[in-house]
């Protein structure tokens, strides 16, 4: 089974339209991989549809970096009874 | 700048200071003074305490259907009718609109002023305009008005090559046998000192409204002479300073301090040619005159009167209450006169379609968090008109959020966020940058839009997706 890392770069490749392999933990979603307003909103609704949870919209759109963005909805996952 | 204050510490806090004694937001921004107000007249320096608005009587007069209807076509008798029931409701029971005048000329005139009446409102009192001629006099008599302004215009443009009198005394003795007539008669004149602003204040004016004030000597108090400042041109400016006849608080201070005539007996009646109609009429509340004559929406000659709305909710920031003013009754003005074909600028304060409406998404985001960000005051609740956003490419997630939640009549808790929409804001994304739309986007194009894109919105908040 792929891991929260792994499934929240597949998300952002879709949303990015890049290669999940191109994405490291390390990437800033603006800074690095270039994202705009309209598609930080997007990567946070496609992240909830991917592991089926809601998510706070102030705290999950000042997510910074990918690898954040895992262990944030890791956390969320976890407080909202979800398994990953 | 020895004085120069060089230290200014930070007022450091951790809670916001909203300065809400200002900005109740429940009612306009408060204008509030620190001091007295200057003034140079003569050399002699002029005292004017602002605090002093609170408790006087300073009102809203109307000329919506003389000065109004100057700049259109006539109103009908029916839709004259429905425009006076609005002006009352605005004024409300205390009057604050306290008149409005009538034209008698036509059967039309005179029919408008009876159906008025018979509705037996006390607010705003029913008066007359005429010129200063005798045959005018007549028509006041037959209708029984208890109140008549009378065109008696006192600049030199007027009074030689308009009028063609041979002199000023000659000018002036003819207005004022018709000025005492009217007092026989036992109706008050009411002079409309017609371009005012360009003529010979000492010279002329002061002399004229001296005689004035001797003809009311001799007459009942309630009968005396008022005296209507016009500023026909838009001449009138309201710095401090100014010289005369374009000071506005020269002029005021000039009857009022000089010759004494009563505030209550003062009424500044303006045009916007210069831009300046509502604060001339707000500096002449200021400086002494009573009455500030006003038009619905400012329609007038040329370029209009003071907007009676806009004196409305200056006068509610300079007396810290409603004062029984519907303000309400000012949309139902505004949504009417669209209705019978009247223009109001989109972006027209107070009652344009898009007064409170705001396009950029960073707006749109300060609303989303507190509307006092972004909003005057509560127009929702003084001029059923809540905040608005308008899509654009400027509008951003923040915008089409705060439309949608607008559109679903959510508020609070209830409120969806921006990935609840993030399909509809895309659209309107793409709709600038991949088709190139150079329009905004409409209410019912969105309402499509989101019925398509966010069906399962509109189906949980407005009971069907489509």
């Amino acid at each position: 089974m792929a891991t929260v890392l792994e499934r929240v770069k597949t998300v952002t490749g879709r949303v990015m339209g890049m290669a999940p392999d191109a994405i490291e933990p390390s990437h800033d979603f603006v800074a690095d991989l270039g994202a705009e307003s309209v598609q930080s909103v997007e990567l946070v609704a496609m992240f909830e549809e991917e592991f089926g949870i809601e998510m706070d919209e102030d705290a999950s759109l000042s997510v910074q970096t990918v690898g954040a963005a895992a262990e944030f909805i890791t956390k969320v996952c976890k407080e909202q009874g979800v398994e990953v | 700048m020895g004085e120069t204050k060089t230290k200014h510490p930070l007022v450091d806090r951790t809670e916001p200071e909203l300065l809400e004694s200002m900005f109740p937001y429940s009612l306009p921004p408060l204008i509030c003074f620190d001091g007295p107000v200057v003034e140079d007249l003569d050399g002699r320096r002029v005292e004017v305490d602002p605090k002093a608005l609170k408790k006087r009587d300073i009102h809203i007069t109307d000329t919506t259907f003389r000065d109004g209807q100057q700049a259109r076509p006539p109103y009908t008798t029916d839709q004259m009718v429905r425009i006076y029931e609005l002006l009352s409701r605005i004024g409300g029971p205390n009057g604050v609109v306290r008149q409005t005048e009538f034209f008698l000329y036509t059967k039309n005139d005179r029919e408008t002023l009876d159906r008025c009446r018979a509705l037996g409102r006390e607010f705003p009192e029913c008066t007359g305009w005429i010129r200063a001629v005798r045959g005018d006099l007549r028509l006041v008599k037959e209708a029984g008005l208890k109140e008549t302004g009378m065109l008696t215009s006192i600049s030199d443009y007027h009074i030689f090559p308009k009028l063609k009198f041979n002199s000023r005394a000659d000018c002036i003795e003819s207005y004022c046998a018709v000025v005492a007539e009217a007092l026989e008669a036992g109706i008050r004149p009411r002079c409309h000192l017609e371009d005012v602003t360009r003529a010979d204040v000492d010279g002329a004016v002061l002399p004229f409204v001296e005689r004035l004030m001797e003809l009311s000597r001799g007459a009942p108090p309630e009968l005396s002479v008022k005296i209507r400042l016009c500023d026909t041109m838009g001449f009138g400016v309201s710095y401090p300073g100014a010289a005369l006849p374009r000071s506005v608080p020269k002029l005021v201070l000039k009857l009022n301090r000089q010759l004494g005539v009563p505030s209550e007996q003062l009424e500044w009646h303006g045009h916007n040619d210069f831009h300046k109609v509502h604060i001339n009429g707000a500096t002449a509340w200021l400086y002494g005159c009573d009455a500030v004559n006003t038009t619905l929406f400012g329609f007038g000659e040329r370029t209009g009167n003071p907007p009676l709305e806009g004196a409305v909710f200056e006068y509610i920031a300079l007396k810290g209450d409603l004062c029984g003013i519907d303000t309400t009754a000012i949309t139902a003005a505004a949504d009417y006169m669209r209705s019978i074909g009247l223009p109001i600028a989109e972006n027209y304060p107070f009652v344009g379609r898009a007064f409170n409406t705001t396009r950029a998404g960073i707006h749109a985001g300060g609303m989303r968090q507190d509307e006092r960000i972004y909003n005057i005051f509560d127009t929702a609740a003084l001029l059923d008109r809540p905040p608005r956003v308008a899509i654009t490419d400027k509008s951003g997630t923040d915008g089409v959020v705060v439309w949608v939640n607008e559109y679903l009549g959510l508020t609070g808790e209830d409120r969806v966020n921006k990935m609840k929409i993030h399909r509809l804001a895309r659209w309107v994304m793409d709709e600038y940058e991949e088709r190139h739309r150079t329009t905004a986007i409409g209410d019912q194009e969105m309402e499509t839009r989101l019925k398509e894109l966010c069906p399962e919105l509109c189906a949980k908040y407005k009971g069907s997706g489509n």
